[in-house]
């Protein structure tokens, strides 16, 4: 009976933090905004790796159209051909937009002015090499104030000149042996092949929006608990919480279910741009997508009660769960794997539940995981939310009447 | 029902509020030291002093938002510690903030705040409509109180204060930074609860409005009560009209600048 009163008046409480969102027009529009550019941002800004196939001869790139120059300082036959091929496939395959140029030194100037992202010169003498059997070189020089397009840009020319390359050797190779030696044996006598987990593409989306959603509700309300709680306290409004006869567990847990709401509310924002932007898939239990995202924010809500227990207003709480929640950001693989930090790091990041509720999320939204699958991670998360529930409600309740 | 001794008592001797000794310490600073109060039912019981003395530190002491560091209070037989729930049905406070919500409307707030008493939806609303029409606020009831005047929004927070008929009502400075006509619809309102059988515990630092008001006030000053006495026996004692006289003779003129060295947090939680 008392405990239903609890949470009847929990609700109530949460109930107004929402109608007040509701009516802070402005706050709202950012409030929706946020998740979305940071899915956006991060969607679009993430290095993404061109795929190719020497084989089939075809490469997909995430940058379409990259303005090169090529020069031509050969005068051989053979070096027409490639170059002629070289701007054949770019054509074809919409990786580079060609241009020529007279001499380096101009094309040079020309990336220097941002006109091109690269330049490919096939220098004196690459004729005469191939026909004295040779093999011949073409120099690559990319615009190294962007690393990540001129790592993209040097495997993609790479990958054009393997695939002129490769069909030059099918040639060579036929010429030679005749016709009852197949070629590619010869190249590459063993090739790999990839066969997914799950059918369809997993592109980097898939690995960023489990994370990013797994973040955003319990970062948000981690934040938004402590800053609520904090600004109740200075506006006055607490004192009027605080002197009627409810439970003080139950403003607990109605600004929690406030905050837990607003961050399920983010999280699909960021689900839905993703499905519609960036194309990611769902391929597990949307149910159990929000089991894993309500247990994760109660996992670490606690510390942010924690934090408005201790902190004396609403800025020092802010800066509390910024300091906590930066970090976390980083190194409890939401934007990359965890596998590749040092071993200390890789510790604190799986001390934070913020981790197994992305793993957790990953592997429901990506691999169709069932609540079997994921129970390790689930019994970690309700470990995190008895230890961090049970420090957080007494000290809440202590710090309330000092 | 049976009445418990404590309570009987109370009820037989018209104490509304009783303190022994309450004292409450901020670290190396006393706020309140060893204070003995006795307030009548149904009294205006002024409780006045200048900034510092300790008034607000003694109402949210009473009103159970702060814990005392030794000593007792009673409010209407209870104990502010040990049966603070009880102490809270009883109790309706005006403090220095105004407790609304900007963003909901005069009746949204007062449905909300009326809900946290367990009151029944219907009997809330019919209360809550009767009270705003009391301060003439019905053509504002469906406005945000964001948008209020500083004057629409005391008037919200003192029937807020009251929407559950407690015993007693804690009013700490309800007219400051009102306009005269605010403040004079303030001060009827409070003759008017005083009338429905309100007992009021009233800070301010307006003495004529202290002496207009208050049936006894109760002077007090680093952290000490000085006197306690009706307006008019203080008046009297020290020959003079005026309460100001009266107050400025027991507390001294001189101005009362001090400030710690750690500011202290008068909010209830997270004193840093």
């Amino acid at each position: 009976m008392e405990e239903t009163l609890t949470w009847k008046l929990a609700l109530g409480i949460a109930r107004r933090d929402l109608l007040d969102l509701w009516r802070a027009r402005m706050l709202l529009f950012f409030f929706i905004l946020f998740p979305l550019l940071l899915m956006g941002m991060f969607g679009y800004i993430y290095p993404q790796i061109p795929k190719s196939n020497p084989t089939t001869g075809s490469i997909s790139t995430p940058y379409p159209n990259i303005p090169v120059s090529l020069i031509q300082m050969d005068d051989g036959k053979a070096a027409y051909a490639v170059a002629a091929q070289f701007i054949q496939i770019s054509g074809q395959q919409g990786l580079f937009a060609v241009s020529e140029s007279a001499s380096y030194q101009a094309a040079r100037d020309q990336l220097i002015q941002g006109n091109v992202k690269g330049i490919i010169l096939i220098p004196e003498g690459f004729s005469d090499a191939l026909a004295a059997g040779q093999p011949a070189t073409v120099e690559v020089t990319v615009d190294e104030t962007n690393p990540t397009l001129g790592s993209i840009l040097q495997s993609e020319i790479s990958a054009v000149f393997s695939i002129i390359g490769s069909s030059m050797s099918t040639q060579s190779i036929q010429r030679m042996a005749g016709d009852g030696v197949n070629p590619s044996f010869v190249m590459q006598p063993i090739s790999v092949t990839g066969v997914p987990l799950i059918s369809g593409v997993a592109s980097s989306f898939q690995f960023l929006a489990p994370g990013f959603m797994a973040l955003t509700v319990i970062t948000g309300s981690l934040q938004g608990v402590a800053t609520a709680i904090a600004r109740e306290k200075e506006q006055g409004t607490m004192d009027g919480l605080l002197v009627s006869p409810i439970p003080h567990r139950s403003i607990i847990f109605g600004k929690v279910m406030a905050q837990t709401v607003r961050g399920l509310i983010q999280g699909f924002l960021i689900l839905g741009l993703s499905m519609l932007v960036f194309g990611v898939q769902i391929y597990g239990s949307p149910i159990i997508m929000v089991v894993v995202m309500l247990l994760g924010t109660a996992s670490f809500v606690g510390v942010g009660i924690i934090m408005t227990a201790i902190a004396p207003d609403q800025e020092t709480a802010q800066m509390m769960t910024m300091i906590l929640q930066f970090p976390m950001m980083f190194i409890s693989g939401i934007l990359f794997p965890i596998d590749q930090l040092p071993t200390w790091m890789q510790l604190i990041g799986k001390a934070m539940p913020l981790y197994y509720a992305a793993d957790a999320l990953r592997k429901v939204m990506i691999l169709n995981a069932t609540l079997t699958a994921i129970m390790p991670d689930v019994l970690i998360l309700i470990i995190y939310t008895f230890l961090t529930m049970t420090a957080a409600i007494p000290l809440f309740e202590r710090a309330m009447r000092r | 029902m049976s009445l418990q001794g404590s309570e009987l008592a109370s009820s037989l001797d018209g104490r509304a509020i009783e303190t022994h000794g309450l004292t409450k310490r901020f670290g190396s600073l006393t706020a309140v030291d060893h204070i003995e109060l006795s307030v009548r039912k149904g009294e205006i019981y002024g409780f006045l002093g200048p900034n510092g003395a300790g008034k607000s530190t003694a109402i949210r002491m009473l009103s159970t938002l702060l814990a005392p560091t030794s000593g007792t209070a009673k409010v209407d037989g209870y104990d502010v510690v040990r049966q603070a729930n009880e102490v809270r049905k009883r109790i309706g406070l005006v403090s220095e903030k105004m407790i609304m919500y900007p963003r909901l409307t005069a009746l949204e707030n007062m449905m909300f705040f009326g809900s946290l008493y367990g009151m029944d939806r219907d009997k809330l609303r019919k209360r809550a409509e009767e009270l705003i029409e009391m301060v003439k606020l019905t053509p504002f009831k469906d406005k945000l109180v964001g948008g209020f005047s500083s004057g629409m929004k005391q008037r919200v927070n003192v029937i807020r204060a009251i929407l559950h008929d407690p015993a007693i009502l804690f009013l700490d400075e309800p007219t400051t930074g009102l306009d005269p006509q605010s403040t004079q619809f303030v001060r009827d309102l409070v003759k008017e609860l005083k009338q429905r059988g309100h007992t009021i515990v009233l800070t301010t630092h307006i003495m004529e409005e202290a002496d207009e008001l208050s049936d006894r006030v109760c002077i007090i000053d680093h952290a000490k009560i000085k006197a306690v006495e009706t307006p008019q026996g203080l008046k009297d004692r020290y020959n003079t009209s005026s309460l100001l006289e009266v107050f400025l003779e027991l507390t001294g003129r001189e101005l009362r600048d001090s400030a710690n060295e750690r500011m202290p947090m008068r909010t209830p939680m997270g004193r840093m």
